[in-house]
């Protein structure tokens, strides 16, 4: 069974990434690059089933011990059933047939708790960015005080206030993310992919082999 | 001093909330005047030709958790495309952003009489994220063989003649994050060489630049001040351009929080020092 | 009662109030979509309530946040990719596992069917195998899904990155330093600074003498960046916050917000 566990996994990924380069050389594999495009995004969506479980079973476990919070966790499974009951409704139209996005009570538990709890959620950050620059931003050294320039020219330039301090702020502020910023970007950039190639490198060849789990799943 | 930089943060907070609030309540103009990078896109977008035939795809690829900094841009690029009676194609990698991507599209649609299916279509989302741009790059139909609603993109009129990436005539990737405009450049643009614009949230815009350089990217719409610069460029100012008095308040402020902290600090280490 | 016992019920009374206002002002209609308005203005001041102190009312409507996303993503892989894409193809496998016969007759009759068969198949066979982390039994076999998504990703990433990141963004960077015009002052700050930057992340030697000094421009390059980041972060932020105000000004107390 280890070759079946361990070993068959190791060589189709070996495959895949092969095939996965090779088809981007030669334009007459075209074909086999779009159809194992097409099963990458097939398992795809079975792995976002396993997110979803993993979630839910992590609250309805909560819930049967009666741990801390487990009366939230309820609350969880309350919004979870509720959009998921309107969900195989489909405004009427049933779970077999294309999603109904012009109405219905998906389309209502959408728009007035996921869209304005998501907005919400990241718009707390502006109060904490605010509390964090006040008490933390300093221009210690000269490293950082380039920092501190840099962003109030930018936070200046990009709103129609700045050119009413001078009509050189905004094409200051442009200057610096075309130029400087721009520089250190490409720099970081070709850097990252330098590294990435090399990770996507060692599990195409066996070597990275995180994905394969823990060999205590080994039956 | 010292006690001032510790000041509870809560101050901190309805400071920010006044200084967001009072500029949304009180009416004042801001001339907002357009970025290069801003009016590259307008440019080239007012370049297209309807009557060729040419269809903007717009990808949307961002959830609630982003919609205020993003679908004003949408709204105002979709305008300007319905205006010049141009085809788009809506599609999203994210599956948050279906219901954003459908309420944009229908709602800007309604503002110019354009049909669903004559004028614009949404494919809507599948799961594979930069895999599915691979995958609409050589074939669409091999990533949607119909739109969101489940009818065939050959029986529709936007999408018949379309048969991939690189019969678009110009390709405008909104997003928040992953995935993006990055695999939008990898896997799409890369390969197909179709005019990509970028429209992105103003955390991810500093990261764009060096693909604005190279000319992968034909240009880039950097938070709700692009959207603003945008809305100015098609004459027809919204939340974006209202959202700009706030967002010029609220930076002053914050700058102000900013110097005065260093103040602070730097006077009570001297007076510590003394 | 302690204050903030008592701060939980002025507000909660003053939300309820206000309300309460607007439906009998005829403000909000009193239909799905008045209800509706008031629900999503109950869960962002919930939420906003965390800027005070972490407290019930927060909790609450963040996990009720976190179950409506994961239905709603849910949804989204039933109805745009298991329907169209995935019971199609399950369907055909039940119909040839139902008439084992019938499927070999013309296998064998075609043999090259065997391959489309096998397109068609393999993928939500291997989907399948993914499942049996949720059963715990055979849990090996979800290996093999994740081996054929990981090394394929990691397969198309290579290429793709070589060209766009790397020699796409190389060329631009090496511009002609001295032009007709004079010498190029932008062109030779792009490079400065993309070396540099490269430089100061090479950790393979030591950053010292003439490494060390030019790794020292990386460096100042880098903060020019981070406070860019950090000033678009802000705008980011802001933005964020007055996308919220509005709505909550605009849609809920029905306020007319000037345009400019």
């Amino acid at each position: 069974m280890p070759f079946l566990q361990r070993t068959l996994p190791l060589i189709l990924a070996f495959v895949a990434g092969i095939v996965g380069i090779l088809t981007f050389y030669i334009p007459a594999a075209s074909g086999i690059e779009t159809e194992g495009a097409t099963w990458y995004r097939i398992i795809f969506a079975f792995s976002m089933i396993l997110g979803i479980h993993s979630l839910l079973s992590m609250h309805w476990r909560r819930i049967r011990r009666r741990q801390a919070g487990w009366g939230y966790s309820a609350v969880t499974w309350f919004g979870f059933l509720a959009m998921f009951i309107f969900g195989v409704w489909n405004n009427s139209h049933g779970p077999g047939a294309p999603i109904d996005l012009q109405g219905g009570g998906m389309v209502w538990l959408y728009d007035h708790i996921q869209v304005p709890a998501g907005a919400t959620m990241f718009s707390l950050l502006a109060f904490f960015i605010a509390s964090a620059a006040y008490r933390t931003f300093r221009a210690r050294t000269p490293e950082a005080a380039i920092l501190l320039v840099a962003a109030v020219v930018v936070m200046l330039g990009r709103v129609p206030i700045g050119v009413y301090l001078s009509e050189h702020v905004p094409t200051l502020s442009q200057w610096l993310m075309a130029t400087p910023n721009m520089a250190a970007r490409r720099g970081i950039l070709i850097g990252v992919t330098l590294g990435a190639i090399a990770t996507s490198l060692r599990i195409i060849f066996g070597i990275e082999r995180a994905y394969l789990g823990e060999e205590s799943e080994d039956v | 001093m010292a006690n001032l930089t510790n000041i509870d943060r809560r101050w901190i907070f309805l400071a920010v909330f006044i200084s967001v609030l009072v500029p949304l309540l009180v009416g004042f103009h801001l001339p907002v005047k357009a970025s290069p990078n801003v009016r590259a896109i307008y440019t080239s977008i007012d370049a297209l030709d309807a009557k060729a035939g040419d269809t903007v795809l717009m990808s949307f690829d961002f959830g609630p958790s982003t919609l205020t900094e993003l679908q004003p841009m949408a709204k105002a690029v979709l305008r300007h495309c319905f205006r010049k009676k141009l085809k788009v194609v809506g599609v999203t990698l994210l599956p948050e952003g279906v219901g954003i991507a459908e309420t944009i599209l229908s709602d800007v649609a309604a503002e110019f009489g354009a049909t669903y299916g004559e004028d614009y279509i949404f494919l809507g989302y599948k799961a594979g994220n930069e895999v599915l741009i691979l995958n609409m790059g050589e074939e669409l139909r091999a990533a949607f063989s119909t739109d969101v609603r489940g009818t065939p993109l050959d029986d529709l009129t936007v999408t018949r003649p379309l048969r991939s990436l690189g019969d678009m005539a110009y390709v405008l990737d909104i997003s928040a994050g992953y995935p993006g405009v990055e695999e939008w450049i990898q896997y799409g643009q890369e390969r197909y060489r179709f005019k990509l614009g970028a429209g992105c949230t103003a955390v991810m815009a500093p990261d764009f630049f060096p693909f604005l350089q190279s000319g992968q990217l034909d240009g880039l719409l950097g938070g709700l001040a692009g959207a603003a610069e945008y809305e100015t460029l098609i004459g027809q100012p919204d939340a974006a351009v209202s959202g700009m008095r706030p967002q010029s308040v609220g930076h002053v402020v914050i700058i102000l929080f900013i110097l005065f902290g260093n103040v602070a600090y730097f006077a009570s280490r001297r007076g510590g020092g003394s | 009662m302690n204050r903030d016992r008592l701060v939980f019920l002025v507000v909660v009374g003053l939300f309820a109030a206000v309300n309460l206002g607007l439906f009998l002002s005829g403000r909000l209609p009193a239909n799905a979509e008045g209800v509706g308005i008031l629900l999503a203005a109950g869960v962002s001041l919930a939420l906003y309530s965390f800027l005070y102190k972490d407290n019930p009312l927060f909790k609450l409507a963040e996990h009720l946040y976190v179950g409506v996303v994961a239905a709603y993503e849910l949804g989204q892989v039933w109805f745009q990719n298991m329907l169209p894409d995935v019971l199609p193809r399950g369907a055909a496998i039940y119909e040839a596992v139902r008439h084992p016969i019938d499927v070999g007759w013309a296998l064998l009759g075609d043999p090259r069917q065997i391959v489309t068969i096998g397109i068609q198949v393999v993928p939500v066979i291997l989907g399948l195998f993914l499942m049996t982390r949720l059963t715990g039994r055979s849990v090996w076999l979800s290996r093999i899904s994740f081996a054929f998504i990981v090394g394929l990703g990691a397969g198309l990433v290579i290429p793709r990155r070589i060209s766009a990141y790397v020699l796409d963004q190389l060329g631009p960077t090496i511009q002609p330093l001295w032009t007709e015009a004079g010498f190029a002052f932008s062109p030779f700050l792009i490079l400065l600074g993309v070396v540099s930057v490269l430089i100061y992340f090479s950790f393979s030697f030591e950053h010292t003498g003439a490494v060390g000094a030019v790794s020292r421009v990386g460096i100042w390059f880098l903060m020019v960046s981070f406070g860019a980041s950090f000033g678009y972060t802000v705008m980011a932020r802001l933005s964020l916050l007055i996308g919220q105000l509005t709505f909550l000004l605009e849609k809920w107390l029905t306020l007319n917000l000037p345009l400019w």
